[in-house]
């Protein structure tokens, strides 16, 4: 059976660079320091609302393995749609993941592409599918004829049939050629799961537009110099939501490790009550995992304060 | 006979009034450091226990060994409804041993107002978790030996 979907994917790639959007992107977006090229080709990211999402599993292969981002799968596996214990892409990104990428020029933001004339695309599907059906009518056909001369051959063998059995079953032998009848709803159609973008309506490319807000207030501002500090030590962090933090702290891979801290940031200055940072040390110690406080320093820019709570036990 | 049972007891004693003339506290602050002095020293047997006072900061904070030839480690009372920042916490590592060098962690012993004693240790840096005890086994066959054979 052919492979029908990489002949449509592939159209639609030439489209994509003969456009020039993506190419001029690229170069915007160039690594700050200008001279050494990246060896790897950018990492896509698509805004859906704001929300940074990885479609392309080369892509996300790249973004975990080479620079720790690891993001959370969100989207349903085709096969096994109904149970989210096990998820696919589009990986879902951190903000300050997104932001880290884009930064460090690993990454380029991909809006939706203008709205183009897809009609080649459709004319050449069409007439592939037309030519889909001729062959499967001419398979049909052959093994139709199998079939009936399967037939006439035991009742022949079998004796105890009667003549006028195998008479018919000769006579819709001989006209089968013309009797025979394909209809298109009796064709098999290969449906494509491997694609990786959205179907571009116009609500869609409205979506699809929406910008990557840069940290507007402080909270998020000492969340992402946290991240990116925490990343250039070589942790993998992931959202720490269900603990009561901001990230989990990973001294490797998330699927080989647990995670070994959760990283609470505060500014430095902020007062907190001290019966927080004992609830904080009490879930810390239940879970075995350290509370690390994170404060961006106020002098240095680059330096972050860390500060490990736990549970003493002394009973 | 009848004073020495009552609270009054506690104005007296030689350790609550050194802590006193140490002048840097409110006598909620004394109260909660005595009730540390007294667990340390009479509760856990802590040896060498000497209590300070730093004025920058404004609190009373104690010194000892758990043990015989323990380290030194910092104490340093404080209320539990104690309003905290990051960089006070920082100033509170930063506090010298009488040998010079700063403390890389602190105990932190939160008094509640029931009198009760919660002690935390906040160290600088990264503290990796010690690792679990065993690893609970949830495989399917475990699950099986659980069922009653009937």
């Amino acid at each position: 059976m052919q492979q029908p979907s990489e002949e449509p994917e592939r159209n639609a790639e030439c489209s994509e660079g003969t456009s020039g959007e993506p190419t001029a992107v690229r170069q915007h977006e160039s690594p700050p320091g200008g001279g050494v090229e990246p060896k790897e080709p950018l990492i896509q990211l698509y805004l859906a609302d704001s929300i940074p999402l990885l479609w392309r599993s080369a892509h996300v292969k790249v973004a975990r393995e080479r620079l720790g981002v690891v993001g959370a799968a969100v989207g349903s596996l085709a096969r096994q749609p109904r149970q989210n214990c096990r998820l696919s892409r589009p990986v879902q990104l951190l903000r300050e993941e997104a932001r880290f990428l884009l930064e460090n020029g690993r990454a380029e933001l991909v809006k939706a592409l203008k709205p183009q004339n897809y009609e080649q695309e459709v004319q050449s599907y069409a007439h592939y599918l037309e030519r889909n059906h001729e062959e499967q009518q001419k398979f049909a056909l052959e093994e139709k004829k199998q079939v009936l001369k399967r037939v006439m051959e035991d009742k022949c063998k079998d004796g105890a049939a009667a003549p006028s059995s195998i008479q018919s079953v000769k006579d819709s032998l001989d006209s089968l050629e013309s009797s025979f009848t394909f209809p298109c709803s009796a064709m098999m159609v290969q449906l494509c799961t491997a694609r990786a973008r959205f179907s571009y309506t116009p609500e869609e490319r409205l979506w699809l537009s929406a910008e990557l807000a840069n940290p507007v207030d402080e909270r998020q501002k000492v969340r992402y110099r946290v991240f990116s500090d925490l990343r250039e030590k070589g942790y993998y962090l992931t959202s720490a939501g269900k603990f009561g933090g901001d990230y989990l702290v990973y001294p490797g891979d998330p699927l080989r490790f647990h995670a070994h801290f959760i990283a609470v940031c505060v500014p430095l200055d902020k007062e907190t009550p001290l019966s927080d940072y004992l609830s904080l040390s009490r879930l810390g110690s239940n879970v075995k995992k350290t509370i690390l406080l994170c404060s961006p320093s106020q002098t240095d820019a680059k330096f972050v304060h860390y500060t490990s709570i736990q549970w003493s036990g002394m009973v | 006979m009848d004073e020495g049972l009552s609270g009054n007891w506690m104005w007296r004693h030689p350790k609550f009034q050194e802590l006193t003339s140490l002048d840097v506290a409110d006598s909620s602050q004394l109260y909660s450091a005595f009730l540390v002095y007294l667990d340390l020293a009479e509760v856990r047997q802590w040896h060498e226990v000497t209590c300070k006072s730093c004025d920058n900061l404004q609190l009373i904070y104690f010194e000892g060994r758990e043990g015989e030839g323990a380290p030194l480690q910092l104490v340093v009372p404080v209320q539990c409804q104690c309003l905290l920042s990051h960089q006070w916490l920082r100033s509170v590592l930063s506090l010298v041993s009488p040998d010079g060098s700063p403390h890389q962690s602190v105990l932190i012993v939160a008094v509640a107002s029931d009198s009760s004693l919660v002690y935390h240790r906040f160290t600088d840096g990264f503290v990796t978790p010690e690792p679990p005890d065993h690893i609970l086994n949830t495989g399917k066959r475990s699950g099986r030996r659980k069922r009653p054979r009937v």
